[in-house]
């Protein structure tokens, strides 16, 4: 029997800071063992529990892409206990980790549609998993236009910011990056997300909705989509919830019958709608 | 062929038991407080205690269970996984309420998807030595929970206690390993009939009228209802219920850390404890007795049905016997049912203001 | 006995419903019909017409003061034993409610019966119980027991000296006598005998059953910190596993943590389902503030808990 409760161990391989808040980290991990490399297949979206020994574990959502290889990509938003220790890591030190887990984004449903990713904050990490992955040429052709909507309160605050240089160079994706506060360098847009949404009006045809970032973004956010007549089929989300486990054993991450380690993180909303509001 | 073992040859039963086993049985703490415990000396042994506070799921899923041993030196890491088990074990007296939660417990830690190792790893090759349980308390109901007094299922051998002596069936092919075992003996009719006669006694008195038939679908509009409001209201927050219950099985996993060494640890996790849920931004799902009280219920009698087909009750009575303020189970079951709710009017007041 | 309770209980009612009607209160909190016999429960009443629903009796363990914090936005009424009573005052002193925000229908208490006293001295289980003068009456399928209800006090009950509610709205029972002050409680006694290894062995044992369910902590009105020490992750303070150290470790800084603010009640050993013996400890540092402060909690309605405060005087031997 396989332990799933045993992590495998990986090294840091590069951590940098991501936002002058200094509030986000990203680190990139490689594998130390190639038969853990040679197992580990993951689809965007989703998660592995990270091990800080004597700290503890916490649950991060993929922020690279399976197109990348060799390495795995976390974003860590300084929180709590593990949080903070992962903050302080230096490159080269021993980290377990256990996953791939959860379910991550359906990516063939989405195969030959197009697709509108909007993103808030700091949950952008598993957005940019599956907008690299899409960009890959191998997969490119997978999916029609592909739409990005990305705010962040302050310039400062955007997470991979020479990506999104990248992408906005790139004439197979629309990017929208927006902030709520410019400052005197910024040239780009001004504006909350849901605002950007109605402006930009992609359409719903034929076209499926990823949305990821705080409550408060996607409360409104929501009926912009519902207003642009995407149906709560073809949207999607992740959520967040406090993990232990990660596979559906532990109790509290559910909702209903259903664990968002287990049968989520990711869900459309008119597989949400037939939960319980307890999340 | 029905087998006895007289009560004076336990001791030396337990002994050659103990040789080849980890035997794991009720032991009396205090006057009136037992637990499942590892067995050292057969005499520590207490089949004549009431049914212990702390469930036999213990034996598999331990309140307080090391996961792994870590050593770090500079940048380096080593973990070794402390999932083996060195004996096979036996459980001597679980009442079938226990047993039947064992099965429950399968479903969650062996079921389809990812497999326990901590518990599988105890679970099997553990043979099960089931204990009938001839007097049944009012606050017991486990037919109501498909379960009985009496219910062999998922015993590997059952004992019924006649008073000198006891009844034994071997029910399994691991049972039936013991059949040449010289402490059984062959059981005369009289012996027989006193046993089927207890057994008669037994399964009247065990309460068969809580109406969990059905729960899942009658609880399935019963997020938003009233009911929860009032509920909980007495319910203080402890975790008494579930951890005393037998199938309760949420649990937190922590790291115990000395400087360059430490464990992790999974503990027993309540839902009703507000830290459960709450998460590091300091959002709680959760927030209140109200959210907690339900969570507990639902997963009981609705989710759990939805995902394993029964409900995650066996009717032990724990949760009503041992709760500090009286929080009865039945009544919240009784209130899902229309026949129910005119029996527990009086008692729960779902005024709503 | 079961006189003067009706009696009591009649006054509980009728008040009960003439604040419900007069919108004195929103809710009252008191004791209504258990589950099963020898036990009552917490019962929360609004509508005025239902206050039938509320009893008393000598099984009216629970020490309600523990619910004021989680109704802490409504006008309260709720029915208190002398140790109630005093939680209550010890709670107003740390400003937990508004001044008008609580009712207090004082019962002047007659000592309350250990059901699992009862309950092991008789064989089988008891499937009817109630009070006949002085006595208990117990009945299960082959027996009918009479018990002297004088001999299954609560540990705490035995000793308490302040039966009668120091503050009440109203009294809804005549007052009793009080005991005179048992200079030192027999168990403490015995306790306090013990050599010190002695002492710290039956401390072990009994801590040794905890199951960390926090039933003490919870059915404890003092016990109402947002978060307790023992869930606190940074810093962690403790370990959650069965360790013994761990377990001790919680034992003895609840109960000191209760220093000077523990009324004595017992609901903490009530809650135990391991019944642990917890009241041995409380009692004891409950004599030593008596003894170095002259301070008993919850009598005087306007001085602090001794630890609470500072004062040029305050005994220092202990510092050596």
């Amino acid at each position: 029997m396989k332990n799933p409760y045993f992590p495998i161990p990986m090294k840091v391989k590069q951590a940098y800071v991501e936002t002058v808040d200094r509030m986000l980290r990203t680190i990139e991990l490689s594998f130390l063992n190639e038969e853990d490399e040679r197992a580990f297949h993951f689809t965007p979206g989703q998660f592995c529990e990270l091990s800080i020994l004597g700290k503890g574990e916490a649950s991060f959502g993929i922020a690279s892409s399976p197109t990348e290889n060799n390495s795995l990509k976390f974003t860590i938003n300084k929180a709590g206990v593990v949080t903070t220790a992962l903050h302080h890591i230096e490159e080269g030190t021993e980290v377990g980790v256990r996953g791939p887990l959860g379910n991550g984004y359906p990516i063939p449903l989405f195969e030959g549609k197009n697709v509108l990713v909007i993103g808030g904050g700091f949950a952008f990490t598993t957005l940019r998993s599956l907008i690299t992955y899409f960009l890959h040429p191998q997969n490119r052709s997978k999916v029609n236009e592909i739409t990005v909507i990305y705010g962040a309160r302050m310039p400062g605050l955007l997470l991979y910011k020479a990506e999104l240089l990248e992408w906005e160079k790139r004439s197979d994706i629309k990017l929208v990056v927006t902030v709520d506060w410019g400052d005197k360098d910024w040239k780009g847009k001004v504006g909350l997300v849901p605002n950007v949404l109605e402006e930009v009006a992609p359409s719903s045809e034929n076209s499926y909705a990823v949305i990821c970032g705080p409550p408060i973004m996607i409360k409104f956010t929501f009926p912009k989509l519902m207003a642009l007549r995407f149906p709560n089929e073809r949207i999607y989300t992740s959520l967040e919830k406090r993990m232990k486990c990660g596979i559906g054993k532990c109790g509290r991450c559910n909702i209903g019958h259903l664990y968002v380690c287990k049968d989520g993180p990711v869900f459309s909303y008119a597989e949400l709608e037939k939960l319980p509001k307890d999340y | 062929m029905t087998l006895k073992l007289d009560k004076k040859d336990l001791k030396a039963f337990l002994e050659t038991l103990m040789d080849e086993y980890d035997l794991f049985a009720p032991v009396q703490l205090a006057e009136g407080v037992s637990i499942y415990k590892k067995i050292d000396r057969p005499d520590d042994v207490d089949l004549s205690t009431s049914n212990p506070q702390k469930p036999a799921k213990e034996v598999f899923f331990p309140q307080s269970e090391t996961m792994f041993r870590y050593e770090k030196a500079g940048k380096q890491q080593q973990m070794t996984s402390t999932e083996g088990v060195e004996k096979k074990r036996v459980i001597l007296g679980a009442r079938p309420c226990d047993i039947q939660a064992v099965s429950i417990l399968d479903d969650v830690f062996l079921g389809k998807e990812y497999k326990d190792v901590y518990y599988g790893n105890k679970r099997n090759g553990t043979t099960l030595i089931g204990l009938a349980c001839n007097h049944p308390l009012s606050t017991c109901f486990c037919p109501s929970a498909g379960g009985g007094p009496f219910l062999r299922k998922g015993s590997d051998i059952f004992l019924i206690d006649l008073g000198e002596t006891f009844i034994v069936e071997l029910l399994t092919e691991k049972g039936m390993t013991f059949q040449k075992n010289k402490f059984f003996k062959e059981a005369n009719t009289k012996e027989i009939s006193l046993a089927q006669e207890i057994e008669e006694k037994a399964s009247k008195k065990a309460d068969a009228s809580v109406p969990i038939e059905g729960i899942d679908r009658r609880s399935d509009l019963m997020m938003e209802s009233p009911f929860w409001d009032r509920m909980h209201e007495k319910c203080i927050g402890c975790g008494v219920c579930t951890f005393l219950c037998p199938t309760c099985h949420c649990f937190d996993i922590v790291d115990e850390a000395l400087t360059n060494k430490g464990q992790r640890v999974r503990n027993w996790d309540s839902c009703l404890f507000p830290l459960y849920s709450q998460e590091t931004s300091g959002h709680n799902p959760r927030p209140t007795g109200r959210e907690r009280t339900r969570q507990r219920l639902m997963h009981k009698f609705n989710y759990f049905p939805k995902n394993f087909g029964r409900v995650a009750c066996v009717g032990c009575g724990r949760c009503i016997l041992y709760c500090p303020v009286n929080f009865d189970i039945r009544q919240a079951i009784n209130l899902t049912s229309a026949k129910g709710i005119r029996k527990v009017k009086d008692q729960v007041d779902l005024t709503r203001r | 006995m079961e006189e003067r309770s009706k009696a009591i209980q009649d006054r509980i009612r009728e008040k009960a419903r003439e604040l419900l009607l007069n919108k004195t209160v929103d809710l009252i909190i008191g004791f209504g019909e258990g589950s099963f016999p020898l036990r009552t429960t917490p019962r929360f009443i609004r509508d005025p017409e239902k206050t039938d629903r509320l009893i008393w009796n000598s099984f009216c363990e629970n020490n309600l003061a523990t619910y004021l914090h989680k109704f802490n936005k409504f006008k309260v009424g709720i029915v208190v034993k002398g140790c109630d009573a005093r939680s209550v005052i010890a709670l107003s002193l740390e400003k937990r409610f508004k001044p008008d925000q609580l009712f207090l229908m004082g019962v002047p208490c007659q000592r309350m019966v250990d059901r699992r006293k009862v309950k092991r001295a008789v064989k089988g289980e008891i499937l009817r119980a109630f009070e006949q003068g002085d006595q208990i009456v117990v009945e299960g399928e082959e027996f009918k027991t009479i018990l002297k209800r004088d001999d299954f006090f609560y540990p705490s009950c035995q000793v308490c000296i302040h039966r009668n509610p120091i503050q009440a709205d109203v009294l809804v029972g005549d007052p009793v006598e009080e005991s005179p002050l048992i200079e030192i409680h027999p168990e403490i006694q015995e306790f306090a005998k013990k050599s010190a290894e002695e002492r710290w062995k039956y401390f072990e044992k009994e801590s040794s059953r905890c199951i960390r369910c926090y039933a003490c902590r919870e059915a404890c009105p003092m016990c109402y910190c947002a978060e307790c020490f023992v869930d606190s992750s940074n810093p962690k303070w403790i370990e959650k596993s069965l360790s013994p150290s761990d377990l001790e470790f919680y034992h003895i800084v609840r109960a000191y943590h209760q220093t000077g603010r523990c009324t004595g009640c017992g609901a903490c050993e009530r809650a135990c389902p391991m019944e642990i013996r917890l009241t041995y400890l409380t009692q004891k540092l409950n004599r030593d503030v008596k003894e170095l402060f002259n301070y008993e909690t919850g009598i005087d309605t306007k001085t602090l808990p001794p630890l609470s405060t500072y004062d040029m005087e305050d005994k220092q031997d202990f510092i050596k």
